[in-house]
């Protein structure tokens, strides 16, 4: 048995409403997503089991962020706002805590390839990737989460490129480090806000990060800072999604577009997805989160 | 309220949430309704919370196996103070 077969075949076990969403969306997917999938999942079992744990745990860790998900979105639907309303409260909730820290980031591990926007999302990752690869010596990565971005990374660059991957959780940074499994790789324990490289970096990878923030805009132009002048910067983030640990509430696509430009930056190619299978209409209507990607230049002005 | 009054107030819900009709008892659950998946179901707890006056813990709903425990978890918030 396949192990995405065996995970659907977990989850409708102990969560059939979720599976019905799992089914209708990755049965649209082709080969090329199962063989990505199967071959990620294999490697990930194998370190599950390296620790004595199981692809179950895992799928257990799911689960259990899917109910958090869905309490958020009950609120969320009532009052339209995140129940975190600080940095302070979030790093209370999650980041300090490494309970909840494990069992987020496998979740959104498996996540990457069990939502398709997620898995859609990385697919746009690795174009852009591909698209600067010549151009990219020094690589950065902010709130780096599981690592499967920064190992996708290294395979796709030269093996003179650096890699950084900076992060605020231990927890976070130990679980890439065991997922990437490569000397090249610096993993950094530090507030991004007082990380201070030798260097600019070519391109940095910021996936899922400016939700987390009170002041996203803040982070922009503190991320232009460590960036190349003709750098380019890969951002992912969502609008309307509802999780213990997002803080800053974009509404649409239109509200990120403007914070990219005030920040200083120029968009160079997007990707937009929603999270469910619904027409744009009944998105906005019934608040469906819009999983949102771009790769960003600095304006002009900004780089001088 | 008793479970099969509970029973009663929800399927006045469900007809509303649902396009296809569904039958209330307390042994049918999610499997036995197509139509249920994540969509509906937030949009079943925001009804069910607001029409008994209650809030549901994180992952207390999904355990709920069928109706009849899901009435029984409503009682039993109800209850509380």
């Amino acid at each position: 048995m396949s192990k995405l077969k065996h995970i659907i075949d977990y989850i409708s076990e102990k969560h059939p409403i979720h599976t019905r969403k799992l089914n209708k969306t990755l049965v649209q997917l082709d080969g090329v997503y199962h063989q990505r999938a199967e071959q990620f999942l294999t490697r990930y079992e194998r370190l599950l089991i390296d620790e004595g744990r199981s692809l179950d745990y895992a799928i257990d860790c799911y689960l259990r962020f899917i109910a958090d998900i869905t309490a958020e979105s009950v609120r969320f639907r009532e009052t339209g706002e995140y129940t975190s309303k600080s940095f302070a409260e979030v790093n209370r909730r999650v980041y300090d805590n490494p309970e909840v820290m494990e069992y987020h980031l496998h979740a959104l591990l498996l996540s990457q390839f069990l939502w398709r926007h997620h898995y859609q999302m990385f697919c746009f990752f690795t174009q852009e990737l591909e698209k600067h690869q010549t151009d990219i010596k020094n690589y950065l990565e902010i709130g780096g989460g599981h690592g499967l971005q920064v190992a996708e990374a290294i395979k796709t660059l030269g093996p003179d490129s650096k890699f950084t991957v900076v992060d605020i959780s231990r927890t976070s940074l130990d679980l890439a480090r065991r997922l990437v499994a490569d000397d090249r790789v610096n993993f950094i324990l530090s507030d991004i806000f007082k990380y201070q490289p030798a260097g600019k970096f070519d391109f940095i990878t910021m996936g899922e990060v400016l939700e987390h923030m009170e002041d996203p805009g803040a982070l922009l132009k503190c991320v232009a800072g460590l960036l190349a002048d003709d750098g380019r910067l890969f951002i992912t983030t969502p609008t309307n999604a509802p999780t213990i640990d997002h803080i800053y509430l974009f509404r649409n696509a239109d509200d990120i577009r403007k914070l990219i430009h005030e920040s200083g930056f120029t968009i160079t190619s997007e990707f937009c997805r929603y999270a469910e299978e619904v027409s744009a209409e009944i998105a906005e209507k019934l608040k469906i989160t819009l999983h949102y990607g771009a790769c960003l230049k600095k304006s002009k002005c900004q780089s001088q | 309220m008793n479970q099969a009054e509970i029973i009663a107030q929800l399927q006045a819900i469900f007809d509303t949430v649902f396009l296809e009709p569904v039958v209330l008892t307390p042994a049918i659950s999610a499997r036995d309704v197509p139509e249920w998946d994540s969509l509906t179901h937030i949009s079943l707890m925001v009804s069910v919370e607001k029409a008994f006056g209650v809030r549901f813990r994180v992952g207390e709903i999904e355990s709920a196996k069928n109706i009849g425990e899901f009435a029984d978890l409503i009682l039993k918030r109800r209850q509380e103070p």
